[in-house]
């Protein structure tokens, strides 16, 4: 990539050049946006799903990287399934010739009555935004001890910080991750592994509740700080600072990016 | 392309505290990225240095000598750049005193000690926001960099008025974000971990081994955060306090090496 070598002198160590990337969850915007950024600046990215039949967004992903001239490899899996994960590390090292970053961005929603959830649903959604998480860092992290070194990112949300009624499940999940992120740092923090995580405030996405028309999504609108709801590409800026060498005494982090919201009483 | 969006290019960036340590490496990394520079601080062959080693980048560097703890330098200082360059794209509060100042009993701190410490390390941050705002809310736009310390989070053993003030600046960067958020303007806060600038710190940090990266901060670290928080990458980042020492923060209940302070 050309441009790169045109950076200003203190950007190059936001550069990914050469880097091996690995990204679950790039069916989901903020998923295919965190793809799309890693490729970008420079990494060669192996875009895997969260969910199984989810090939057709990948390769819309994989479509839009290959425009800005990188190479895309697809790993289309069932995230939950720790062969599946394990299968995907070493896709990337023996494609891509190692694994230097590893970005989650995982999601099952919860809505409800606390009394009324059954197990079901507390396994659903442990399963998906908490033990998929926890999967991918033992499965990345074991190629990247082996190897040296990495970085991992984890893309949450606000709600791993705050509680919200009706959410509950959803708020634990989020937040045991936040805790597993402080506690895997510290474990990995002197064998070159960094991990920390980015939380996202009320996004514009397909199946938020923040954007179906109504009482909620208009009260919340105006609530927000910016009056607006966050954009998925405007993660890009810091998950790049938080997976290059930039941010290599950075680690147990959390940014949120949500124009403020956490702020509020 | 998401790295064009942390350029600098011909914004103006005032740092106070900007004659060594942290300051100055702000000051050098905003320059490598395009970046013209007013630097703020009392010592001024300090700043002088600072100056050389921005305009050897080939970018425009003014010196303002400022104590930053008296509220009038402050607005006379932010007037100096606005003279100057017509406006200020990013005010870096980052003048502090007192980091070393920590193992003296409390009947001993005197009120001039007390007060001295709050005026520069707190005060200092209120009176540089209140004299560039109006000009970032003209401008619609602006970014205020606020840099704290983990010290500001979490307490250490005779640490009063470092600990106080740099706590009260978390929350001065959460009023300032709210506040403006509608006028285009993000406050957000560096909280350092351990960044030893002397032999003495070094030797009372024990080296920084205690830290779980296995090595303290070195000032370099900061810049590249300073240049994110400062560029268009952050546009939607508000009120955060982002952390950067090593994983301390992450740990620290149970004894692994031990940080000063703390019975061993």
């Amino acid at each position: 990539m050309a441009e790169h070598k045109t950076l200003p002198e203190g950007l190059k160590d936001f550069s990914l050049n050469g880097k091996a990337a690995l990204v679950i969850g790039a069916e989901h915007p903020v998923g295919r946006v965190a793809a799309i950024t890693l490729a970008e600046a420079g990494a060669k990215v192996l875009i895997a799903s969260q969910e199984a039949g989810t090939d057709d967004a990948l390769r819309e992903v994989a479509k839009a990287i290959e425009a800005t001239g990188a190479k895309a490899l697809i790993h289309v899996q069932r995230a939950a399934l720790r062969a599946d994960l394990r299968a995907a590390a070493d896709l990337a090292v023996s494609k891509l010739g190692g694994l230097d970053i590893l970005v989650t961005a995982l999601d099952s929603p919860f809505y409800g009555p606390a009394e009324a959830a059954d197990d079901s649903a507390f396994d659903r959604v442990f399963e998906d935004n908490f033990k998929t998480a926890w999967m991918a860092f033992q499965e990345a992290g074991r190629v990247m001890l082996q190897r040296g070194g990495g970085v991992i990112v984890n893309i949450n949300s606000v709600l791993a910080e705050r509680g919200v009624p009706n959410a509950t499940l959803y708020c634990a999940a989020k937040g045991a991750v936040r805790n597993l992120v402080r506690a895997l740092s510290l474990e990995w923090a002197r064998r070159g592994v960094r991990l920390n995580m980015l939380e996202c405030g009320w996004t514009d996405e397909q199946g938020s509740p923040a954007i179906e028309p109504g009482e909620f999504s208009e009260k919340l609108v105006k609530y927000l700080p910016y009056r607006r709801l966050l954009k998925p590409e405007e993660i890009a800026g810091a998950l790049l600072y938080l997976v290059s060498p930039a941010a290599s005494f950075v680690t147990g982090e959390s940014i949120a990016v949500d124009g403020g919201l956490l702020c509020r009483v | 392309m998401i790295l064009d969006s942390f350029k600098l290019d011909g914004k103006v960036v005032v740092i106070t505290g900007a004659g060594r340590g942290l300051g100055r490496a702000m000051a050098v990394r905003f320059a490598n990225c395009g970046a013209d520079i007013v630097a703020a601080a009392r010592t001024v062959a300090q700043l002088e240095e600072t100056a050389a080693l921005v305009r050897q980048i080939g970018r425009k560097c003014i010196i303002v000598p400022t104590d930053v703890g008296i509220s009038g330098q402050c607005s006379a200082m932010v007037a100096a750049a606005i003279k100057e360059f017509g406006r200020v794209d990013v005010m870096v509060n980052n003048a502090g005193i007192g980091e070393d100042s920590f193992g003296k009993p409390i009947e001993q701190i005197t009120d001039d000690e007390w007060h001295r410490g709050i005026d520069v390390n707190l005060s200092s941050q209120f009176y540089c926001a209140r004299a560039v705002i109006p000009h970032m809310v003209k401008a619609k736009r602006g970014k205020i960099i606020n840099v704290a310390s983990g010290y500001g989070l979490r307490g250490g053993k005779h640490n009063y008025m470092y600990a106080c003030s740099k706590g009260a600046v978390l929350q001065l960067t959460r009023s300032l974000a709210l506040t403006y958020a509608e006028n285009n303007i993000q406050t957000n806060c560096i909280v350092p971990g351990i960044f030893p600038h002397n032999e003495a710190m070094m030797k009372f940090f024990k080296g920084g081994k205690f830290i779980p990266i296995g090595r303290p901060g070195q000032d370099e670290d900061v810049g590249p955060l300073a240049v994110f928080l400062a560029s268009e990458a952050s546009n939607h980042i508000n009120g955060e306090l982002i952390i950067i020492d090593g994983g301390g923060l992450a740990g620290g209940v149970i004894p692994t090496g031990v940080a000063p302070g703390n019975p061993s």
